[in-house]
C-alpha cells in the first residue's frame, strides 16, 4: 500500500519533471525562433532598402535636352508627312542595328522626300549589356548631340553609334570615342564635352526608359507605323517599315 | 532516404531563389519594369512589388541553403513558384511579349513561345522540390536540426524516429 503511493508520487515527480523540461525547452526554441525572425526581418529590410535607393526613375531630372519634341521623344521630319513611324531604340541593343541597317538609309530617305516623319523614343534598358553602363552613356551622348547641334545632327549619331555599336558583355565605348562620334555628326566639340563626360541627361535617361515601360513598350526595337505596333519580329517590322518608307 | 531527397531539393530551390535573386539585384529599375511588363499588377504597387522581389528570393534562398525554417520557406517558396507560372501564363495566353525577367534579363527572347514553356517548366519543377519540403522539412544538414534538436513542433512535422521515445 504506502509501496504503491511511493511508487505513485514517484511517477507523478517524474511527470512534473518531463513537463518543465518541455516548458524550458518550449521557451528556449521560441527565443531561437524569435532571434532568427528579427535577423531576418533587418537584413530583409536593409535589402529592400538599398533596391529602392537604387532607383532613382521618376525622380525629377535637373538637366532635361533641348530640340525634344515631346518630353522623351524627338520627331524627325516634314509634319506634313502622311505617315509616321514611331521607334523604340537602345543604342546597345544588336536587334536595333540590325534594324537599322536593314531600313535606316530608306527612312532617311524618305524623310527628306516628305513622305514619312518619325518619332524616336531613345531608351537604355541595356546597361547591364556592358561593363560600363554603355547603354545610358551612349543615349546622353545622343541627346548632348540633339541638345547642341538640332535633330539632323543627332540621326548622324544615331547612325554612327548603331554602325559601331560594341559587343554585348564588352566593355562599351568610352566617353572620348563618344565625343568623337559626336563631333563627327557634326556637334561641336567644346560644347558636348562636359555634357559627354558629366553624363549630365542621366536622369531623363532614366525616366526616358520608365516611360516606355509604362507605354507598355517592352522590348526594342518597337516599331509603330501609323500607331499600328508591328509586333515582335524585327524583320516583319522591317518589311513593313520599308513598305512605309516607299 | 528521404531526408537526404530533402537536402537535395533544399540546394536546388535555394540556389536557384539565391541565383535568380542576385542577379537581379543591381538593376532596381529593370525590376520594376519586370513586375511592370506583366501588367497584372496595379501601378501603385508595381515599383514596391519589383524593389521586394530580388531581396524576397535571397532570403528564401539563403534560408533553404542553410535549411532554416524549412517549412515556413518551402511554403513561400510554392508560393512564389505558383505566382511565377500563372503570372508567365498569363503573359502567354494573352499574346505578351515578355522575358519572364526570372534571372534579371531584358531582351525580348527570339522565341517568345518557347521560352514561356521553358519557365513554366522549370517553375513546376522547381514548385515541386518546394511542396517535397513542405510535407517532409527534415532534411539532412539542415541548420533546423541543430536550432531545434528535440523536435518540437515548430519546424517540422514529421515524426523524428530518434525522438519519440518520450
Amino acid at each position: 500500500m504506502a509501496n504503491k503511493t511511493r511508487q505513485q508520487s514517484k511517477s507523478e515527480r517524474a511527470q512534473a519533471l518531463m513537463q518543465q523540461q518541455r516548458r524550458r525547452e518550449r521557451i528556449r526554441n521560441l527565443s531561437v525562433v524569435g532571434a532568427v525572425v528579427v535577423a531576418i526581418l533587418i537584413i530583409g529590410g536593409v535589402l529592400f532598402y538599398v533596391q529602392s535607393q537604387n532607383d532613382t526613375s521618376g525622380q525629377t531630372a535637373t538637366k532635361v535636352p533641348s530640340n525634344l519634341t515631346g518630353t522623351y521623344n524627338v520627331v524627325v521630319g516634314k509634319s506634313s508627312a502622311p505617315t509616321t513611324i514611331k521607334l523604340y531604340e537602345d543604342l546597345q541593343c544588336p536587334i536595333c542595328k540590325a534594324f537599322e541597317a536593314a531600313t535606316g538609309q530608306q527612312t532617311r530617305a524618305a524623310i527628306d522626300a516628305g513622305k514619312v516623319k518619325v518619332d524616336y523614343h531613345m531608351v537604355a534598358f541595356l546597361d547591364r549589356s556592358s561593363t560600363t553602363q554603355y547603354s545610358s552613356r551612349a543615349l546622353n551622348a545622343a541627346m548632348s548631340v540633339l541638345s547642341t547641334a538640332g535633330p539632323d545632327a543627332f540621326m548622324k549619331f544615331r547612325t554612327i553609334a548603331f554602325d559601331n555599336q560594341p559587343a554585348e558583355g564588352s566593355a562599351g565605348v568610352p566617353d572620348s570615342t563618344l565625343i568623337d562620334w559626336a563631333a563627327q555628326a557634326g556637334a561641336d566639340r567644346s560644347k558636348v564635352t562636359p555634357l559627354i563626360n558629366g553624363n549630365v541627361y542621366h536622369q531623363w535617361v532614366v525616366n526616358a526608359t520608365d516611360q516606355m515601360s509604362k507605354d507598355g513598350v517592352t522590348g526594342t526595337p518597337t516599331v509603330f507605323i501609323n500607331g499600328q505596333n508591328q509586333g515582335s519580329n524585327p524583320q516583319v517590322a522591317a518589311q513593313a517599315v520599308l513598305q512605309a518608307v516607299q | 532516404m528521404k531526408q537526404w531527397v530533402g537536402l537535395a531539393a533544399r540546394l536546388i530551390v535555394g540556389i536557384v531563389d539565391l541565383v535568380a535573386g542576385i542577379t537581379k539585384f543591381p538593376d532596381p529599375a529593370g525590376n520594376v519594369r519586370q513586375v511592370r511588363a506583366f501588367k497584372i499588377l496595379p501601378e501603385a504597387v508595381v515599383p514596391t512589388v519589383g524593389h521586394a522581389l530580388p531581396t524576397v528570393e535571397i532570403i528564401i534562398g539563403i534560408a533553404l541553403i542553410l535549411g532554416l525554417f524549412t517549412r515556413v520557406f518551402a511554403v513561400l517558396a510554392s508560393l512564389f513558384f505558383i505566382a511565377f507560372i500563372i503570372g508567365i501564363s498569363a503573359a502567354w495566353a494573352r499574346g505578351l511579349e515578355i522575358n519572364c525577367g526570372c534571372f534579371g534579363g531584358s531582351a525580348v527572347p527570339a522565341n517568345p513561345q518557347r521560352q514561356y514553356a521553358i519557365d513554366i517548366a522549370r517553375d513546376v519543377g522547381l514548385l515541386l522540390c518546394s511542396l517535397w519540403l513542405v510535407i517532409w522539412p527534415r532534411t539532412k544538414l539542415a541548420l533546423d536540426n541543430l536550432l531545434f534538436p528535440h523536435h518540437e513542433r515548430l519546424a517540422d512535422g514529421e515524426q523524428d524516429t530518434s525522438a519519440v521515445e518520450v
